[in-house]
């Protein structure tokens, strides 16, 4: 994991990406999700919303089915909670597709879930449901632990949070763990869920659009038009691991996790710098630490939630960052067809960088009507672009003023 | 079991431990940082979760006692909290039958998830290395300690300068009535301590404390790890860190980790006295 600001780029042994899953908004086989993703499908509708809270803007973009993963009863996966289905189904489908060996004597294998409330959200749905644990003076294990005796996962196993850059936290703690030689594969990612407080706590704090005529016209990231974020539910999870063993037992190398950089605006709890000085230095430590520079820069997918505030302050990251480059570098928000994901949202932007590689074009920002005049940005409105991607770049932020950026390379 | 990966070194520049009732939380909340270390903004925690305000004033009074200025601004912070939030999340469940959603409060996801304390730290002093939360639960010391070591393995940036590792917890986990008021006087409390790479430590530095992180992960048997094993205790952490500094001896404190492995600190203090904080 790369430092704060911008600093040489240290030799190691690249980490790739072996195996992915996800669940979204936009259906739950990558290569579906793909398919829609670069078709401008747009998953924002309306939605039926607990009636004990009643949000002014009864629309989001939900994920409408979680099967049960392989190897998990019916029945037993029915009794979980939500938030639990949503993690354990992307989870072991990640496992299964990096085709890694879980064996007795086998590779140590770690997960990092980045999750950033995952107590808030299984009080509200216990609650909701009848139970009063929220009242109740006990602790209880994390999901984290759940969730690797589920998989079989038998290494460390950490959450972390950091608000809607939790799950791009995940992943670049997982190459450290990778890098520092504590496990030899790592599991990473995050997803969440859609909560009626959660709904009703971030549309009284004036985050949600409030665009409630057209839902699927709700999310407008970068649009002049646009009037807050739409919630959406879902994420996704990835396997790490280096690339010479990857490679030596013939596993298909889905990228490179390149290039890590991080940063604190250190300003506000809830409201992102209108200095781009920060998460700028995260773009350039990212790029550092991957040894690209902003001119090799073939995509980047935007944290843009399609605030008005959030969204000027990206574009002016990004410039500063990049500079001249910026102008020829394609810009676009999948948060425009799935909605913020929060915890969720890195690890499903990951999978959109991994899918801009993999199909050598970039996806859209559909809304995208009339680009805001202070979001100078190479935009991809409305349709996705042909358009060879070697190196793309993801940024994510968070409360708290947490600045993310990951960068992926295809591998060699 | 693989070869062990190499402990990770450091050092504990500070640190304190502060506890404090819930009746006196609200004195906490709007008490100013005490002389010597940074100034907290007016009003800054009058929306905080209360282990975000005790972990505060813990880095304060940590900070308030480090031997030199130090430059906050380059400072990243992990915080591992345990079940944070809780009381804010009760009072707005109790609400919402009568209220709905105009009484769901805007503060409760920025103040009181998971990332909620390190992001307090951080914008409160002004710092721009990264701000984790880890945890959230009755692991979150052992899962905090793992993510320190993870940066601190990682820090090769030379202008991020150091991490401050901020574990939270109620002494005993409340328990609340119908409205989401918390039954008798529980005790909050923090521990704060400010790792910095081991290369950093002054010489002859009055307060340096090296510690060596060693992380060991076993590899993969044919038991399952127990879903949870043991709670990191925080006052025991801090005892071995103040037995180190302050008693001159070699201090060894392990966590048994949920995953079958273990992290192990092992303390070696410099000849002078640290300091340990305790404030009610």
């Amino acid at each position: 994991m790369s430092g704060c600001v911008a600093h040489r780029r240290r030799e190691r042994e690249p980490v790739v990406i072996t195996g992915t899953a996800a669940v979204s908004p936009l259906g739950c086989d990558p290569d579906g999700i793909l398919d829609r993703l670069f078709a401008g499908v747009s998953g924002v509708r309306q939605v039926d919303v607990d009636k004990r809270v009643q949000t002014p803007a009864p629309f989001a973009a939900p994920v409408t089915v979680i099967a049960a993963p392989t190897g998990v009863a019916a029945g037993e996966f029915a009794a979980l909670d939500r938030l639990e289905q949503m993690c354990l189904t992307p989870l072991v489908g990640a496992l299964a597709d990096s085709g890694i060996d879980q064996s007795v004597g086998g590779p140590r294998i770690g997960l990092v879930l980045g999750l950033g409330a995952e107590q808030l959200k299984a009080w509200e749905l216990d609650f909701l449901a009848g139970g009063r644990t929220v009242f109740e003076a006990r602790r209880t294990p994390t999901l984290v632990h759940r969730l690797a005796a589920r998989a079989g996962i038998t290494g460390p196993a950490l959450t972390v949070a950091a608000a809607c850059a939790s799950s791009g936290y995940a992943l670049a703690l997982a190459r450290s763990w990778i890098d520092s030689g504590w496990v030899d594969v790592c599991v990473a990612g995050g997803c969440d869920v859609l909560s009626p407080t959660s709904i009703a706590a971030f549309y009284n704090l004036r985050a949600l659009s409030r665009r409630a005529d057209d839902p699927a016209k709700a999310s407008r990231p970068f649009d002049r038009a646009r009037d807050g974020f739409v919630m959406g539910e879902g994420g996704g999870f990835f396997v790490l691991e280096r690339r010479t063993e990857a490679a030596a037992r013939g596993a298909r190398l889905r990228g490179e996790l390149a290039g890590v950089g991080m940063s604190s605006d250190g300003v506000h709890m809830v409201t992102p710098s209108s200095d781009p000085t920060q998460a700028a230095r995260a773009i350039t430590a990212a790029l550092a630490d991957a040894g690209v520079s902003p001119a090799e820069v073939d995509y980047f997918n935007a944290h843009a939630a399609g605030t008005p505030v959030g969204d000027v302050a990206e574009a002016a990251a990004i410039r500063l960052a990049c500079g001249v480059a910026t102008d020829n570098i394609p810009v676009s928000s999948t948060k425009s067809m799935t909605g913020h994901l929060v915890s969720g949202a890195a690890a499903f932007e990951a999978l959109a960088c991994l899918g801009a590689i993999e199909r050598q074009a970039v996806p859209p920002t559909v809304n995208l009507d009339e680009p805001d005049p202070d979001c100078p940005l190479l935009h991809v409105p409305h349709v996705a672009r042909p358009h060879p991607v070697a190196v793309a770049a993801s940024n994510s932020f968070g409360f708290g003023g947490s600045n993310l950026c990951l960068v992926f390379r295809r591998a060699a | 079991m693989k070869p062990a990966s190499p402990p990770v070194g450091c050092r504990i520049a500070v640190h304190a431990l502060l506890e404090s009732p819930l009746s006196e939380l609200d004195s906490l909340r709007n008490r100013a940082a005490p002389p010597g270390g940074p100034p907290l903004p007016p009003r800054f925690l009058r929306h905080a979760d209360e282990q975000t305000v005790v972990g505060m004033h813990a880095v304060l009074a940590a900070l308030a006692h480090h031997p030199q200025p130090t430059f906050v601004a380059g400072h990243a912070v992990v915080a591992a909290p345990c079940q944070s939030g809780r009381l804010a999340a009760a009072r707005t469940l109790a609400g919402l039958p009568a209220g709905g959603a105009a009484t769901v409060s805007p503060h409760i996801v920025p103040q009181c998830s998971l990332h909620s304390v390190a992001g307090a730290v951080s914008v409160a002093l002004g710092m721009h290395g990264p701000h984790i939360g880890v945890g959230g639960g009755p692991d979150a010391l052992a899962e905090g300690l793992l993510a320190a070591a993870t940066l601190v393995t990682a820090g090769s940036d030379p202008n991020c300068t150091a991490a401050w590792v901020v574990a939270t917890e109620w002494a005993e986990e409340p328990a609340l009535d119908a409205t989401g008021d918390a039954l008798g006087d529980p005790v909050c409390r923090a521990l704060a301590i400010l790792l910095e790479p081991a290369a950093a430590a002054p010489d002859g530095g009055e307060h340096a404390l090296s510690l060596m992180l060693a992380v060991r992960v076993p590899t993969p048997t044919a038991s399952r790890p127990r879903l949870h094993q043991t709670e990191g205790d925080l006052v025991a952490f801090a005892r071995a860190l103040a037995m180190c500094a302050e008693g001159g001896a070699l201090a060894t404190w392990t966590v048994t980790c949920p995953w079958g492995g273990e992290i192990r600190i092992t303390g070696q203090p410099r000849p002078a006295t640290g300091h340990v904080q305790e404030a009610a």
